[in-house]
């Protein structure tokens, strides 16, 4: 029996891949679309769904994993958007070619740019072209279908090409609906198992997917995926309808038409903002206007021929864009609307409105304003202008608190009540000075403090943090200000150990003198709390739920500094914001270290995070403390090679007292708590033996 | 704010962040409870001061910590690390 709740899209999401029986799902937070894999995690902690389900490092790697699945014939799916859908850009190019029927959702939002967290198409721009089937999608109910459909669509062998489910951020990705979830039987029956025709394995094939072409072939498989989508086509609308038999839903395939039959003028539109648009239509209706909607389902394939018919019929279209071409004046689907008519002998005008870029809502009034100019340009055969930007003025902020002393981070900021990073970026100011840079990767802090710092706060691409600093780095040497500016990033443990390890491992190596400080509150708090290499064995996090099956994150974090120790840096060291001393001494160290450009310093800091941890605000410095105490976070250094363990208490004390004061490890059980007993005594003797060789045999 | 503080500058379309005009909030509404401190007990030691998360606890004239209720969001981090106990965390008045 099929049944109804009400839930975000992001959840209908969800049930619509639970209900596919999707056997691989690869994570990486981003978002809006963070609680669409924690969702999944839910259901697969709970034992609603059977899946392997992987916290990939970064989202090229997440992509990755989707596609290897697939290439080894299991159903696989992932969800990302913006920052983290341009980042896997190189593998959304390969999997079309080799043919991985996966689903992506990518809950809309601007791809920076400037950036924004709401929604609008320019992150999913970029990569329309590729060869996979790009689907809009209006409601929640339509997100949780869709998924359904668009496995169906993809896995037919006459398709056999990867989509993307495209749900506005926030629009959707957050807001309940009222959506109906079939039950499994009946989506059993019409999406069978998927049979992939050349699976990468050995012992069924002696075929797989090729990875190359020579040349001349190149423009013959071009042609050969055009026709693919003209294929696609044809499928797209026979699911359609035999899901409609099933289910009772139809959503007309590659576009949907509203009051289209006797209209005068069109508005064209995607995503969530077609039911703004209709209700905008209606209201000229009732004033006896003939304004038709046509609601683009799918960008690729597109829809050209639809789109003809209803030029044949209508005297102007106006097409409503939530993206911008840069350098070409206008928007992206009103290019692809203007090109599929440029082959008609008589063509109406074709105007476009440009609105609701970075999130910004577009309401019903702009609809109706927009809806009438189209059918003043249907009435006099002219557009006064062929493409308009809707423009708003922002709302009025209060503006910041200034205050007569400079500080190097004023109060008021944004962050949470008894958040640990300012007290470590406020430590950090004060032994640095005012000529420091701070490169930031996307983090809380740098949402919350970044515009509350007296210094250069250069938010950085994810993977490339460090690589922005060797950039600033070797353009202070050149100039002769190296000895002048301190640099150094101020990165979560997401943007150090997972998705920018790999920067700043190339930086180590070349021995860039500048700081890496990490602020290591143990997850991906920015997006809600998801499991990072840095989250301790055992804890709880959003995509870890400890369930019916699951008992928190089962593995230990990565040993950072042992990474970074192998690279033979000048210093190294771990610091606690409940130890001022001993950190503002190793924040002295790292300067001077860098100052003389002798190489790179890395400082690696906890900061127990009272939301993501689940403990009392007032406690972070106490559970900072503890985690000395008990010796889960020894605080050393390696300097020259030579390490050293700077606290070492006569008796370390028991970890249960560390423990019993989060949230996150509320679910242990005695044994749990035996093992990481035993883990943190293990880690903290290494450490002691280490300390024992003198200077660490590699350097 | 956060990311989103800017200023339109001299160059056409070109946001830049200026640091001479940065500030935070009035964020005190956040606030449950309010530190109240002991001025008897209170040994001047500024712990509370150095570990506020805020930055909202300032010396006054006598050397003693003074918090900034317009900044205080009432974390209560300064009454757990004070060494004599003299913050208590304190339901405000009216």
């Amino acid at each position: 029996m099929s049944e109804f709740d009400v839930m975000p899209g992001n959840k209908a999401v969800a049930h619509g891949v639970r209900l596919s029986r999707v056997e691989v799902i690869p994570i990486y937070p981003i978002t809006p679309q963070t609680t669409i894999v924690e969702y999944l995690g839910e259901f697969i902690a709970n034992g609603q769904l059977k899946a392997e389900y992987i916290q990939a490092e970064g989202e090229h790697t997440c992509l990755g994993i989707a596609v290897g699945a697939s290439l080894a014939g299991a159903r696989a799916f992932t969800a990302t958007c913006s920052q983290g859908l341009a980042y896997m850009h190189e593998v959304v190019a390969q999997a079309p070619s080799y043919r991985t029927p996966l689903v992506m959702a990518v809950a809309n939002r601007t791809l920076g740019w400037y950036w924004s967290l709401g929604p609008d198409y320019s992150d999913i721009m970029p990569e329309l072209n590729l060869g996979w089937l790009v689907n809009f999608a209006e409601s929640n109910q339509e997100c949780l279908d869709m998924v359904i459909q668009l496995y169906r669509i993809s896995e037919d062998w006459r398709v056999l090409l990867p989509s993307m489910l495209s749900l506005d951020g926030f629009y959707l990705s957050y807001s309940y609906e009222r959506v109906n979830i079939p039950d499994q039987e009946t989506v059993d029956d019409f999406l069978p198992p998927y049979r992939a025709p050349y699976p990468v394995d050995p012992t069924i094939s002696d075929k797989w997917p090729a990875a190359g072409l020579p040349p001349a072939l190149h423009t013959t498989y071009r042609r050969l995926f055009e026709e693919l989508m003209e294929d696609a086509k044809k499928v797209i609308y026979a699911v359609d309808e035999e899901f409609g038999e099933i289910f009772g839903r139809r959503y007309g395939g590659l576009i949907e038409e509203y009051r289209c039959d006797d209209a005068e003028a069109v508005l064209v539109t995607m995503g969530s903002m077609t039911t703004a648009a209709r209700r905008a239509v209606d209201r000229l209706r009732e004033e006896g206007e003939k304004l038709g909607l046509v609601k683009l389902r799918f960008l690729r394939p597109f829809p050209s021929s639809e789109l003809r018919r209803i030029a044949e019929r209508v005297r102007a279209i106006g097409v409503v864009d939530r993206m911008v071409l840069h350098g070409t004046g206008g928007g992206g689907a009103f290019a692809d609307v203007r090109s599929a008519l440029y082959s008609l002998d008589e063509r109406p005008p074709v105007i476009n409105f440009i609105t609701g870029m970075g999130g910004e809502d577009i309401p019903i009034e702009d609809f109706v304003a927009m809806g009438r100019r189209t059918l003043k340009a249907a009435s006099t055969g002219r557009p006064e202008r062929e493409v308009e930007f809707i423009e708003h003025k922002p709302e009025a902020a209060p503006p910041p608190v200034q205050l007569e002393e400079v500080m190097p981070i004023y109060p008021g900021s944004d962050g949470c009540a008894g958040c640990g990073s300012s007290i470590i970026i406020r430590h950090l100011l004060k032994v640095l000075g005012p000529n420091t840079v701070i490169v930031n990767p996307p983090s809380c802090a740098g949402v919350n403090f970044g515009g509350v710092v007296t210094v250069p706060w250069v938010l950085a691409n994810y993977a490339a943090a460090a690589g922005y600093e060797t950039g600033l780095y070797r353009a202070y040497r050149i100039k002769g200000k190296a000895d002048k500016i301190y640099l150094t990033s101020f990165s979560g443990d997401g943007g150090t150990v997972d998705i920018g390890l790999q920067a700043i491992s190339g930086a180590a190596e070349r021995n860039e003198s500048f700081i890496w400080v990490c602020y290591d509150n143990e997850a991906y708090m920015n997006t809600g709390i998801q499991r990072s290499g840095s989250t301790p064995l055992f804890a709880n996090t959003t995509s870890t739920p400890a369930g019916k099956v699951w008992a928190g994150k089962p593995e230990k974090s990565k040993n950072m500094i042992l990474i970074m120790a192998a690279h033979r840096i000048p210093y190294i060291a771990t610091a606690s914001l409940a130890y001022l001393p001993d950190l503002e001494r190793k924040i002295k160290k790292a300067a001077e270290v860098t100052r003389a450009g002798k190489g790179m310093a890395y400082i690696h800091i906890q900061q127990p995070c009272a939301t993501g941890w689940y403990f009392p605000p007032e406690k972070t410095v106490e559970v900072a403390r503890l985690a000395v105490q008990t010796g889960v976070w020894p605080l050393l250094e390696i300097e020259d090679g030579v390490l050293k363990v700077n606290i070492k208490p006569r008796e370390l004390k028991p970890i249960e007292e560390y423990l019993k004061l989060q949230g996150r490890f509320r679910h242990l059980t005695k044994e749990q708590i035996d093992t990481i007993q035993a883990e943190v005594k293990k880690d903290y003797e290494s450490w002691l033996t280490l300390e024992k060789m003198g200077k660490l045999p590699w350097y | 704010m956060g990311l989103f503080t800017y200023s339109e500058d001299v160059i056409k379309g070109f946001a830049v962040s200026d640091r001479t005009k940065r500030g935070g909030q009035y964020v005190g509404a956040w606030r449950v409870l309010a530190p109240e401190i002991d001025y008897e007990r209170c040994t001047g030691c500024m712990l509370c001061a150095i570990y506020c998360p805020e930055a909202a606890i300032v010396a006054n004239e006598a050397g003693k910590p003074q918090v900034d209720l317009r900044f205080c969001k009432g974390c209560g981090v300064c009454s757990n690390e004070c060494p004599v106990k003299a913050i208590e965390m304190v339901k405000e008045e009216g």
